[in-house]
């Protein structure tokens, strides 16, 4: 049977979450394999979060935040866009692709571009095959030998 | 997993809406099963009566403690069962939705796929919603002056509304002059109107009445707080700042026209004669009917749906401008009877009231009316020496298939309405959202159309929408019936979630006090611990995510609730075909 990847989309409630409401309003259809999970703002989500979802048994997880200057928190954005940049080095120190993790800008009007963004990840995806975390990997912070900067990265 | 939980999960078929794509009564089978669960239910409309009714009958009589509804956004509905939750005793906080019709039936066509999905989302909400804790409501008092952005028809009527009923309003307005477009334009369709009648009695009132301060070139440009107890800062055209505490903000920003220099074959900036609507409102007004070099017209073009309804400029249809044309032809041939007037257009729109008997009126003037295909405008030229007219519009016109010159001394462009150059700024400080083409997004576009979902900041008239005066007006009105409904409770219902430190986990180390961009976490330097101040908190989390030793929490999107929804919106993906 065909490789079905599942992503976890952190979605900001005001922009992206709205964003992703206007798709279903306005019947934009694409490929079902994301699950949204709704946070205030995409500054809200804790690195700790992107890597349960691959512990749980993600393939792939999109943080979606509002475009940069027009975050409802003012710069929330930034923050997220910064600890991605950090999450992606430490993803790949986990045996994790990088393209399975991806930061999008979707504004409220953005039905359309939410939408391709999902059958755009779910394709590249499905290239890349299901996550295999290697059975010995702990994701308890700080446990691991290759990872011992988790600390730092989650908090910095 | 809390063992102790009784939770009650609604799926809702809304009916067919869900149910054609998602297989409600699979997932209800699914998520019974599992052990938090006391009861699971599907049901045609959740949101009705009956809907409701189901939820508090059921958490009476089985002791539920915590409800899922897996149905539409919560953005829609979460108000509507928080009460239901209420009604039975329970805690508003004690819901969680799954959105299974925007984000699941509304999106996919495979109804496998789509069950599957809409089970995994109600299955992340149950272990959720195990993990919520009751949230006490705080209170806030309404403050009960209100901010009006633009003082255009929109914005005049808002104020004049809220000062009749004994309300303080400060009328921001950018210009000189009180009126907005509304103040540029002759007469009105469709009864001919004069619109300087319909302004003048609102722009006297609102300068005379104590209780409306108007603030010519003025502009707002920071908006802190939230709603009740806002404090909007706005900078005068000398530089200064006052800051006015307000309970509300009502844009009515209005619209720009569209730029017609965009559309080279129509000629605008290139022949005198060639002018938009705005300019010949301008002439009629003036009573001056006439060419750039002072010859009475012989001949009169209008070119409708110029930016309009074409995919190159705007896709939409700007809706004054069928009638606006249509008006022109009235006062054009009871200016000049002799002149020629003829009407390019590519659909007639007279909707509305009156639209199709002004349109029956102006046919009967003996007006032209010749039909282009949309997006192939007309192309205007310089006559030549023989013509007696000053240009010449080619339009391949629809109807007889041919190709024909029009002559005319004058051509009028109906230029469409556009967003205004500066509503993103608008939109940032007042902190609402716009659309692809730049007009402001209210809450529901049908059960909501003045509310944004920036509780305490409504919107009306153009700035959300292309729209006629009776729309506007109508939007205005309600609007300050918004605003009233909150001045005569007096007070507001404050969010319950904001960030909280927990004393004994905080370090110190004040991470947190830079990260925050409401500056609401103060350091004690005596505690050696930081605090939230829980009224300038607006929750985004942005802490919380960044706090070393996890000592903070955002109430209702707690670590632990997000981690079991991560867990239970997986839990069954995986063992998925």
């Amino acid at each position: 049977m065909e490789f079905e990847p599942t992503i976890v989309g952190f979605l900001c409630n005001w922009c992206s979450y709205t964003g992703a409401d206007l798709a279903g309003t306005a019947r934009i259809k694409h490929r079902p394999n994301l699950r949204v999970i709704r946070v205030m703002c995409s500054g809200r989500v804790d690195p700790t979060f992107v890597m349960q979802a691959f512990a749980s048994g993600a393939d792939g997880v999109m943080i979606c935040g509002c475009h940069p200057g027009d975050c409802h928190y003012l710069e929330g954005n930034d923050k997220a866009y910064r600890r991605f940049q950090l999450l992606k080095r430490l993803m790949v120190s986990y045996g994790i692709e990088k393209q399975r993790l991806r930061l999008e800008w979707v504004s409220a009007s953005e039905g359309e571009r939410f939408a391709r963004l999902v059958d755009t990840m779910t394709a590249e995806l499905k290239e890349l095959g299901p996550l295999e975390l290697p059975p010995d990997l702990s994701l308890e912070p700080g446990t691991h030998p290759d990872a011992p900067v988790v600390r730092e990265v989650t908090h910095g | 997993m809390n063992d102790e939980c009784r939770i009650g999960v609604y799926i809702c078929n809304c009916g067919t809406n869900i149910a054609k794509v998602v297989n409600a009564e699979r997932v209800c089978h699914r998520v019974a099963d599992l052990p938090e669960v006391a009861c699971a239910r599907t049901y045609k409309y959740m949101c009705s009566n009956p809907g409701q009714d189901m939820i508090t009958q059921d958490i009476k009589e089985h002791g539920l403690d915590r409800v899922v509804v897996a149905a539409c956004s919560p953005r829609m509905h979460e108000p509507t069962f928080r009460k239901a939750l209420e009604a039975a005793g329970l805690n508003p906080f004690m819901l969680e939705m799954a959105n299974i019709r925007e984000q699941c039936s509304w999106v996919h066509d495979d109804p496998a796929k789509a069950t599957a999905k809409a089970a995994d989302l109600t299955h992340a909400a149950v272990r959720r919603v195990a993990r919520h804790q009751p949230l006490e409501k705080q209170e806030a008092p309404y403050t009960p002056a209100t901010m009006v952005l633009g003082g255009g028809i929109a914005g005049l009527t808002v104020a004049v509304e809220l000062a009749d009923a004994g309300q303080h309003v400060h009328l921001i307005e950018q210009e000189g002059r009180l009126g907005g477009n509304v103040g540029r334009v002759d007469l009105t369709a469709p009864y001919l109107d004069s619109a300087r009648d319909l302004l003048a009695e609102k722009i006297v009132q609102a300068e005379t009445n104590p209780r409306i301060d108007v603030h010519l070139r003025s502009t707002l440009t920071d908006l802190q707080g939230f709603v009740g107890n806002f404090t909007g800062t706005v900078t005068h055209q000398d530089g200064s700042d006052t800051e006015f505490p307000v309970g509300s903000v009502v844009v009515c920003t209005g619209y720009h026209e569209f730029d017609a220099t965009r559309v080279e074959r129509l000629g605008y900036g290139k022949h005198l004669d060639v002018i938009t609507s705005f300019e010949l409102e301008q002439r009629l007004r003036s009573g001056r009917l006439e060419t750039a070099d002072g010859r009475v017209p012989r001949y009169v073009s209008i070119v409708h749906c110029v930016g309009s309804r074409n995919v190159k400029y705007h896709t939409y249809c700007s809706r004054v401008c069928c009638m606006t044309a249509l008006k022109y032809g009235h006062e054009i041939k009871s200016a000049l009877p002799e002149a020629m007037v003829t009407d390019l257009y590519v659909d007639m729109l007279s909707f509305g009231k009156g639209g199709e008997d002004l349109y029956r009126r102006t046919s009967e003037l003996k007006t032209m009316f010749l039909m282009y295909e949309k997006e192939d405008y007309p192309v205007v030229r310089a006559a030549e020496a023989g013509d007696d007219c000053g240009l010449l519009v080619q339009v391949r016109e629809r109807l007889s298939g041919e190709t024909i010159d029009v002559p005319a001394d004058l051509v009028v462009l109906m230029v469409g309405m556009q967003a205004r150059a500066d509503s993103d700024q608008v939109a940032r400080t007042v902190g609402i959202s716009q659309d692809v083409e730049g007009w402001f997004i209210e809450s529901h576009p049908k059960l909501a159309p003045v509310s944004t979902p920036t509780e305490g900041v409504f919107i009306a008239g153009c700035c959300q929408s292309p729209k006629d005066i009776p729309d506007t007006v109508a939007q205005a009105r309600a609007a300050a019936a918004m605003v009233l409904g909150y001045i005569a409770q007096g007070k507001v219902e404050v969010d319950a979630r904001y960030a909280q430190i927990d004393g004994d986990l905080c370090s110190g180390c004040r991470v947190c006090n830079e990260l925050c961009p409401y500056t609401a976490i103060a350091y004690d330097p005596d505690e050696g611990r930081s605090d939230v101040q829980s009224a300038l908190c607006k929750a985004c989390g942005t802490c919380v995510a960044a706090c070393p030793s996890g000592a903070i929490a955002a109430r209702h999107f707690t670590d632990e609730q997000i981690l079991e929804q991560i867990e239970g919106v997986l839990a069954w993906s995986s063992s998925q075909p």
